[in-house]
């Protein structure tokens, strides 16, 4: 993948490129929002990486200023911690994600890469299959190896997330923001006693586990 | 020049302006006065001076000159309301009470004219005073002219004049003193305001401006100060209390990490053990920093705040059923009876996202406190008051009556929860969301049943919407 990142702290985005590069993605980073306007408008870049606060142009008025010329480049919105209306003003700016400074790097490339495969798939569906994992999204039907698993609604959502993502680590938080639509950051990790109620009754009886615990970042969905 | 302080208050200033304007419609209201009875004195004296010419014109046309002359000459001895002169053709004086007529001779018909007469009055004073007069030429020629005096009647208007003057001068004054009592009055309540701003301003917030109990405009501001002070002195206290204790919570996590990290680097110099285990676990102790760290902000953010950002109408008891199932799994694994007795259609205006959290830590300490096999309750309903209340009641040990006030500042633990995992924020947390809102976190005895103490409710009592 090509990223752009907009960010004014050079070591940040040396570290982030360096990162970025270990998990096989191209990185170009500019230090302002009039160089990344001109850096966007040149295109070719899967997902945009943008800090809000950055000189000569801010962040949010780069993307408004995109998203007018009709550009879709997906964006990540970086920010500074404890910064709460912030959220949405950059959602309603035309930002994709929302992640606060400072972040675990295996977060940021997983959202990166949320980002990307949502462009990829951008057209409805309405089944969907990952390995002998078989949903359909409008019968609410799971099967694996032709077998129906019966799931709570949230069970669904949640298996239907991290089928859509599959072979993609994703986070705690993501789960949280995309599955329950909580921006918060729930002191005992719920999360994980959801993940592995969902395990049990797909991977239970099977031979191989398909939902794999990945150190330090979250979960994976494997075919 | 710098004028006397009392002068330059804004009272003064408003009483001169009340004072210019009273004077200049006092002033427009007597010219209007004097016009309209001096006209109407002119007129009277004018009709009277018509009425006698006519009786002596009428003498004329029965007696002629002869006639005309005895009537002047038995009416200027009689009376002194009118002056008379009969003159020849030539316009020499034949009879009379004046020796010479105060106006030219008309040519033919009659003519007005006003003019003053001299007279000496009974104390020896030269006395000028102000008359009207007719003169006619008679069908033979010769000139009658009749005057009447219209002093008298002027005299009176300019008493009335004189008195009018007098009451300006008094109300200009009893108006001017008025102003500076007022003046006064108001300008030592400011000084107490300005008094306790400028201590303010100097660092003192304990200062209070004292009510009078008038419940006027300078008595609301002066609550609007004490409150806003109030404000003030808690967020700053409050902020100086979070600083303290972002620097003891953070001390010791920092401490650890840094001894970690120096060991590692050792154990790596002298190529003992794993530096990837060290680092991974310096990384956890980071988040677990930065996490206490961003609800410390999250928390004051909320506090700093007049009111919680983004707030919509939403239906309570479905954002505690999603919250509620958010837990119900972590319930299930502890064994507990989770019940939930939620009233539905119910409208609250608020920050969902805050409320939704609020709730989660409520559920959160419920869970990590309940015994294995304990019971947890939540409930949503209308108060009557019609405030709305979201609450969750344990089984756990409680909290002693004595220690419900503290458990919501920041960082506080109780000696019983040390060994559970936290940092102290989360019923800090609910609380700060609770007076964002305009409500309150209540804490009360929960459930006895079968608990190893007295349990705990926590409400979060929020106004309902259309406020």
């Amino acid at each position: 993948m090509r990223l752009l990142i907009v960010e004014d702290d050079a070591e940040a985005g040396e570290a982030m490129t360096r990162g970025l590069a270990d998990a096989g993605h191209g990185c170009r980073v500019v230090p302002d929002g009039e160089a990344g306007l001109a850096a966007a408008r040149e295109g070719g870049f899967d997902v945009m990486i943008v800090d809000r606060m950055t000189p000569r142009l801010d962040g949010v008025s780069m993307v408004q200023t995109l998203r007018r010329e009709g550009d879709e480049t997906p964006v990540l919105f970086l920010s500074a911690l404890g910064e709460i209306a912030h959220r949405v003003e950059g959602l309603k700016a035309g930002g994709d994600d929302y992640l606060v400074k400072p972040y675990a790097f295996a977060e940021l490339i997983a959202r990166v890469e949320a980002l990307a495969r949502r462009r990829e798939t951008g057209a409805v569906q309405t089944r969907l299959k990952v390995g002998e994992l078989e949903m359909d999204l409008i019968g609410r039907e799971v099967r694996r190896r032709g077998q129906e698993i019966e799931l709570q609604p949230r069970e669904f959502q949640l298996l239907e997330f991290l089928m859509r993502h599959a072979g993609q680590s994703v986070t705690r938080a993501m789960l949280l923001e995309k599955v329950w639509e909580y921006h918060f950051d729930p002191q005992t990790n719920v999360i994980d006693v959801h993940i592995s109620r969902l395990r049990s009754k797909i991977d239970k009886g099977f031979d191989r586990p398909m939902l794999q615990t990945v150190r330090g970042a979250g979960y994976r969905l494997d075919a | 020049m710098r004028l006397p302080r009392l002068v330059r208050t804004t009272a003064f200033r408003l009483t001169l302006l009340f004072l210019a304007l009273f004077a200049a419609a006092g002033g427009a209201f007597l010219a209007y006065i004097y016009l309209a009875t001096a006209g109407e004195a002119a007129r009277t004296a004018d009709a009277t001076v018509l009425s006698e010419t006519a009786e002596l014109e009428a003498i004329y046309h029965v007696g002629g000159f002869s006639a005309l002359n005895q009537a002047v000459i038995e009416r200027a001895s009689r009376t002194r309301s009118f002056l008379y002169l009969l003159m020849t053709e030539g316009g020499a004086p034949v009879s009379g009470s004046i020796a010479a007529s105060p106006m030219p001779p008309p040519a033919a018909g009659r003519a007005w004219a006003s003019f003053r007469v001299t007279e000496i009055d009974p104390r020896g004073t030269q006395v000028r005073r102000a008359a009207r007069g007719l003169e006619e030429r008679l069908p033979g020629k010769e000139l009658l002219f009749v005057g009447a005096d219209v002093a008298e009647a002027q005299s009176y208007i300019l008493r009335i004049v004189d008195a009018l003057w007098g009451a300006a001068a008094l109300v200009i004054v009893l108006g001017l003193a008025g102003g500076l009592f007022v003046s006064r009055d108001v300008s030592h309540t400011m000084q107490a305001l300005t008094g306790v701003i400028d201590a303010a301003r100097l660092g003192d917030l304990g200062a209070r401006a004292k009510l009078r109990g008038t419940g006027d405009e300078l008595d609301d501001l002066a609550r609007g100060l004490n409150d806003m002070l109030q404000r003030l002195e808690r967020s700053i206290a409050g902020l100086s209390h979070a600083g303290d204790a972002i620097a003891h919570d953070l001390r010791s996590p920092l401490t650890r990490l840094r001894a970690r990290l120096e060991a590692a680097l050792m154990d790596g110099a002298a190529g003992r053990g794993d530096p990837v285990v060290a680092l991974r676990q310096a990384l956890d102790e980071v988040d677990g920093v930065l996490r206490t760290f961003g609800t410390v902000l999250a928390i004051a953010s909320l506090e700093a705040a007049a009111e919680a950002p983004d707030q919509t109408d939403f239906d309570p008891a479905a954002l505690a059923a999603d919250v509620a199932e958010l837990y119900e799994p972590l319930c299930e694994e502890k064994a507990l009876d989770f019940k939930a007795d939620l009233v539905s259609g119910l409208c609250l205006r608020a920050n969902r996202e805050f409320v939704a959290q609020a709730l989660a830590n409520l559920l959160d300490n419920a869970v990590k406190y309940s015994p294995h096999g304990g019971a947890i309750a939540l409930q949503v309903r209308r108060m009557a008051s019609g405030e709305i209340e979201l609450s969750v009641t344990d089984n756990g040990p409680g909290v002693p009556e004595a220690e419900r006030e503290r458990v919501t500042e920041r960082f506080v633990r109780l000696e019983s929860s040390r060994h559970q995992p936290g940092a102290g924020l989360g019923l800090a947390l609910v609380a700060a969301v609770a007076q964002a809102h305009g409500g309150r976190l209540e804490l009360t005895e929960g459930d006895r049943a079968g608990g190893p103490g007295p349990g705990l409710r926590a409400a979060l009592v929020l106004p309902g919407a259309g406020r």
